[in-house]
């Protein structure tokens, strides 16, 4: 087997090291069996098409075709044989779509689905083109690096805290391996190996010439580890801002059944989607339904809050009935229709709370008693249409002040009221729960807190939480969306002792007809309180004006609304009945962070510190780029205007009438010349930023007449520029200088006469990158390094003279 | 001999009246020679800067007519000496005779004891007559029989050589070469001047019509008003520069000497005096660097194998060598590494 053919084979092993960092993304190794096949049938392409001595490009075409061939196989849309099809175009577009979507719903791992699937195969199998033809046909192996480490950022994306490092070493293996079988490769084709004391060394001997090499190596790498770890780190800053989606879950002891969905990534990408996509339509005889949901976050630690598997029965088993299970109450039965599009693809079922009954569900869908919410592992809620049963559930501020208190031992109190110790959260639970008594006064308490009054700015632009100590501050910064007020108001019931966690779903969206469209933007999380003897109770602690079908109860009524407040007429929309109120239809899509900063025009703006700091650095990064890039300008500008500017002349130092060649001496003598002189220095600058060449062997007179020739000057631009090389050659070689020229207009004329026959590149470099000042820096730059080497050889010169090296004898051997 | 000395010149004249005396005699010549503005106008400016010229060009171009005319439009003493193989020293400087009458030996000056001495065909002569000529053209004077002889001023030798047909002639010693402070060619004439030429000459030799313009008074003074030009320190350090470059080329065995910058020097004056100007240039310098320093120089074996001609490598010279500049104050220059000092009137330290 011939070197080339076998480093191909050594790419596409490589390539495979490489994609070791994906199996942290996935569950299971689907991936890698379809990576395996791809790039095996890759390398099995470019074998062929090496053996049959293809060109460069056929090479290139038939790894291309073969992958696109596997692409199809692997992923068949169904009505091809193996040969694409347009139809198999369309499916890769959907299945590109759809791995855009599971970005953005699943935390990692994720399973096995069939868009990250080929989006996956289809990076690794470039990948591996890409590596083949840097290495066994550009013989650029070190440039293959980079492919490979693209691959690595991707688990370095996912995972913000602690980027797996196996993985790394896993591919940074192939990638030495592919390095090594190259340079071996290059030795054997040289033919022997010698180290220049005439005796051949083996492939595997280190060669005694290479030691050079492998000494810079190890500097190199030394100096490559140690460098950042003394460079200040941006962890918690930028980076991890910058890389914030899917963290916060991916931690915590269940890491079994199906994909997680990261309920907090998934909402902010719902609403932070450019365009508006209808989700959900949904049908239902109650005249003001609550909100749809269909997920909770309920375990809060120092990451934030995070979601448990859902674990449950079958729905076919039947689902509780509230009525039966709770005390008090009114209840109404209601029924509701529902048809999902094919944009919401999850494993959540968006329903009303106190669902009791499911009808049209294919068989796969589960219910969790403690979460409430109807889950699969493997049915996806695209295209679902069904109809369900609910219990709507009315509540008195009475009926809720009546319920008891929990027993602290209560397995419900204890699971749902940990929290990380926060003095700060807990000092402000204190002094708003003082004085309450019942556990909904103490809610009410809390909830009142989120009022605009209080400075709570809802701004839709605000990061998504990563971990506690963001909810925490965001009670100091009180600038955020629902998320930060769902988190906040739960951390706080539970820092109560209080039974919370934050619901996520849909509000209620717009009528159309009879039915409710449910759209991307209204996508929502809030409040769920534990109150015996009633179950979870939503409370929603985001400001009713800001938010898209919004709705209230009057246990828990708009804080906002009787302040008269700039909210005031918006609020107006939502409010409360006896029921729970109707929200603003009015309020358009008041999610856009635009209209909130106008919303809340009078409140705090503290919370912008964050947002605007990164936005002022880098205005303020851009602005000084601009400024460094106009410095040359600059540099010609002043330079210019100094020459222009009629300086005062110094007195000569001597003052001599009868000097050699009867030089008159006087102060306009003096003057007049440094005026010719600065006129003729800016009349060399500029023909130097118009690009017209200097010859130094040529005298003012003759560079005068080659600038009219060459810059074709007419008239009086010609006459000004002959009036500069008189005025300088007078200046230099006569007795009496050319005194009173108006060599200043004289320069302005010239300099247009150049900008009109330039073309505009070089008018706009001589403005913006004065080639002038530029040579000037660089022929500075130039002179200083040469001093410094002169320099730097005679101190060697020193130093050599005091080694005692010279003082050994037959050192010259 | 009772002529004035060249120490004593007279006095300087105003640029008007010079600029009208030379003028005149440019005119004056040009009648004769026509079409050949520069090259009467380098003849004058050599003879102003106190040189010798030497013409050197294929037959039958005019160059014995130039140096004839020249001397005609001048009303001073002028010889013609014809360089033949049996020419002797003692024809060119003079000779002792014993005088019967007197019994004693009596000294006959020779053709050089003239204002203008026109040397024709001086190439044709004997090293031995043409070294005759060293004495009276560098120090003005000749010595015979132990007695030293001043010479006229102004005195100029206008020598005419054939560089073409070298069959028994002898080429001009170093020596006599550097003497010369210009070498001019003359050309051919173009189609235009030649058939005035062919038209004029026809009726009768202008030549015979040519009347003086100037006497050797004049000329004292036009040559006091040439060495009245200035020439900056700038100026003089190119010269310099100049000089040294054809010492230094690599395509040069033998550079140029200092005696030639001072005739370049001078030179430079009065054709910046011709031009009216009371200043010199390194336009002039560079105009005059191939007259003045080529015919001085010898290439090495390797140039002249590559038929590089003195001219050519001179030329080159000029357009490489920069001009001496300050180089805090110019920054272009980045040919030749070595700043050369500059005018010490210019400002220093903006």
């Amino acid at each position: 087997m011939s070197g080339r053919r076998r480093l191909g084979l050594v790419a596409a092993g490589a390539t495979l090291l490489a994609a070791a960092p994906i199996s942290s993304i996935f569950d299971s190794y689907t991936w890698l069996m379809q990576c395996l096949l791809t790039v095996g049938l890759i390398a099995g392409a470019a074998v062929g098409a090496r053996t049959l001595r293809f060109p460069a490009w056929a090479q290139a075409l038939s790894m291309i075709v073969v992958l696109l061939l596997t692409l199809t196989w692997l992923f068949p849309s169904g009505e091809e044989f193996l040969i694409p099809t347009p139809s198999t175009f369309g499916h890769f577009a959907d299945l590109f779509t759809q791995a855009g979507q599971d970005t953005r719903s699943y935390g990692v791992p994720v399973p096995d689905r069939d868009g990250l699937l080929f989006v996956t195969v289809l990076g690794i199998g470039s990948v591996a083109i890409a590596v083949d033809l840097l290495t066994v046909v550009a013989r650029k192996p070190a440039l293959a690096g980079l492919p490979m480490l693209a691959i690595y950022s991707v688990p370095v994306a996912v995972y913000v805290d602690s980027v797996p490092v196996l993985p790394f070493i896993v591919g940074a293996i192939g990638f030495l391996w592919l390095l090594v079988s190259d340079n071996i490769d290059r030795v054997r084709r040289f033919g022997r190996r010698f180290t220049g004391d005439g005796r051949d060394v083996d492939v595997w001997e280190p060669s005694p010439l290479a030691a050079a090499g492998r000494r810079l190596g190890v500097i190199g790498v030394v100096a490559a580890v140690l460098l950042p770890l003394l460079v200040p780190t941006i962890s918690g800053g930028l980076l991890s801002q910058l890389t914030q989606s899917g963290s916060g879950v991916g931690v915590g002891p269940g890491n079994g059944t199906g994909g997680r969905i990261n309920l907090f990534a998934s909402l902010s990408g719902q609403l932070s989607q450019a365009d508006e996509v209808d989700l959900v339509r949904l049908k239902t005889d109650e005249s003001t339904p609550y909100y749809l949901r269909f997920g909770v976050a309920d375990q809060l630690t120092t990451n934030g809050f995070g979601s448990t598997n859902p674990s449950g029965e079958n729905i076919a088993q039947g689902l509780p009935d509230p009525r039966t299970s709770t005390a008090g109450g009114a209840f109404a039965e209601h029924r509701a229709e529902v048809q999902i599009s094919d944009k919401l693809a999850q494993g959540m079922l968006p329903v009303y709370q106190n669902t009791i009954g499911l009808d049209g569900l294919e068989n796969g869908w589960f219910f969790d008693d403690n979460q409430q919410v109807v889950y699969s592992n493997r049915r996806s809620t695209k295209d679902v249409a069904f109809s369900f049963d609910y219990v709507r559930a009315r509540y008195t501020p009475q009926m809720l002040r009546q319920a008891e208190r929990l027993n602290p031992d209560d397995p419900i109190v204890k699971r749902n009221t940990s929290h990380p110790d926060d003095p700060t959260v807990s000092a402000l639970v204190t002094r708003l729960t003082a004085g309450k008594q019942s556990d909904y006064d103490k809610v009410r308490a809390l909830y009142d807190h989120f009022s605009t009054k209080n400075g709570f700015t809802y701004r839709l632009s605000t990061q998504p939480i990563a971990n506690s100590s963001e909810i925490a501050s965001f009670l100091q910064t009180k600038v955020g969306y629902c998320q930060q007020y769902a988190a906040a108001l739960a951390w706080m019931a539970r820092d109560a002792g209080i039974p919370a966690r934050v619901a996520f779903g849909f509000t209620r969206g717009e009528k159309d007809g009879d039915s409710y469209v449910i759209t991307n933007r209204n996508a929502h999380a809030w409040t769920e309180i534990y109150l015996k003897g009633f179950g979870w109770i939503p409370f929603d602690a985001t400001p009713a004006a800001n938010v898209a079908g919004a709705a209230r109860s009057d246990y828990a009524p708009d804080v906002d609304l009787p302040e008269p407040t700039s909210t005031a007429s918006e609020g107006a929309a939502a409010v409360p009945d006896a029921d729970p109120s109707a929200a603003a239809g009015g309020v358009e899509r008041p999610d856009r962070p635009d209209f909130s900063d106008q919303s809340t025009a009078g409140s705090a703006d503290s919370g912008t510190g964050v947002l605007s700091g990164t936005a002022f650095l880098i205005i303020g990064l851009i602005a000084l780029l601009l400024v460094l890039l106009l410095v040359p300008a600059l540099r010609r500008v002043l330079l210019r205007r100094h020459r222009h500017a009629v300086t005062a002349p110094k007195a000569p130092k001597v003052r001599s009438l009868d000097g050699p060649g009867d030089i008159v001496v006087t102060a306009e003598t003096v003057k007049a010349r440094a005026d010719a002189h600065a006129a003729w220095d800016e009349l060399m600058d500029t023909m130097v930023d118009f690009r017209i060449p200097i010859d130094p062997s040529e005298t003012p007179r003759v560079t005068a007449q080659r600038l009219i020739t060459d810059a074709v000057l007419l008239e009086e631009p010609a006459t000004a520029a002959t009036l500069l090389g008189t005025a300088e050659e007078k200046a230099r070689y006569a007795r009496k200088p050319l005194e009173g020229g108006e060599l200043t207009v004289a320069l302005t004329r010239v300099r247009k006469g150049l900008a009109r026959s330039a073309n505009r590149r070089t008018r706009l470099a001589a403005v913006l990158m004065p080639p002038s000042v530029l040579m000037r820096w660089r022929l500075g730059l130039a002179e200083a390094s040469a001093r410094l080497v002169t320099v730097s050889g005679r101190l060697r010169d020193v130093l050599a003279k005091a080694s005692p090296r010279r003082l050994l004898p037959h050192r010259g051997r | 001999m009772t002529t004035p000395t060249w120490d004593e010149p007279g006095g300087p004249m105003p640029s008007e009246d010079f600029r009208a005396a030379t003028s005149a005699i440019m005119t004056n010549i040009e009648q004769v020679i026509e079409g050949k503005g520069a090259t009467v106008r380098l003849a004058l400016a050599v003879l102003l800067a106190e040189g010798h010229l030497l013409i050197e060009d294929v037959p039958g171009v005019g160059k014995t007519k130039l140096a004839k005319a020249l001397a005609r439009s001048i009303d001073c003493s002028v010889r013609r000496i014809q360089f033949t193989p049996d020419l002797l020293p003692s024809d060119v400087t003079g000779v002792s005779v014993y005088n019967q009458e007197q019994r004693d030996f009596e000294f006959k000056p020779g053709a050089v004891f003239a204002n203008l001495v026109v040397g024709d065909e001086i190439n044709r002569a004997s090293p031995k007559t043409q070294s005759a000529l060293l004495e009276c053209m560098e120090e003005r004077q000749v010595t015979v029989d132990g007695t030293t002889y001043e010479l006229q001023a102004p005195f100029m030798v206008i020598a005419t050589q054939n560089p073409i047909e070298m069959e028994g002639t002898y080429p001009l010693p170093e020596a006599q070469r550097d003497r010369f402070t210009a070498r001019i060619a003359m050309g051919y004439p173009d189609p235009r001047a030649e058939l005035a030429m062919l038209s004029g000459h026809g009726a009768h030799d202008p030549l015979s019509d040519l009347r003086a313009v100037a006497d050797a008074a004049m000329v004292r003074r036009l040559i006091a008003t040439v060495r009245d030009v200035h020439a900056a320190d700038a100026v003089q350090q190119y010269a310099i520069a100049l000089v040294t470059a054809t010492r230094e080329a690599p395509e040069i065995r033998l550079g140029a000497s200092p005696r030639s910058t001072l005739q370049l020097l001078r030179t430079a004056k009065a054709v910046a005096a011709l031009e009216g100007r009371d200043y010199v240039l390194p336009d002039d310098l560079q105009a005059l660097a191939v007259p003045v320093l080529a015919h001085r120089i010898i290439p090495t074996a390797d140039a002249q194998l590559n038929r590089r001609t003195t001219d050519a490598i001179v030329a080159e010279i000029v357009h490489r060598l920069p001009l001496p500049h300050d180089r805090n104050r110019s920054p272009y220059d980045t040919r030749n590494g070595g700043g050369a000092p500059t005018n010490q009137y210019e400002p220093r330290g903006r």
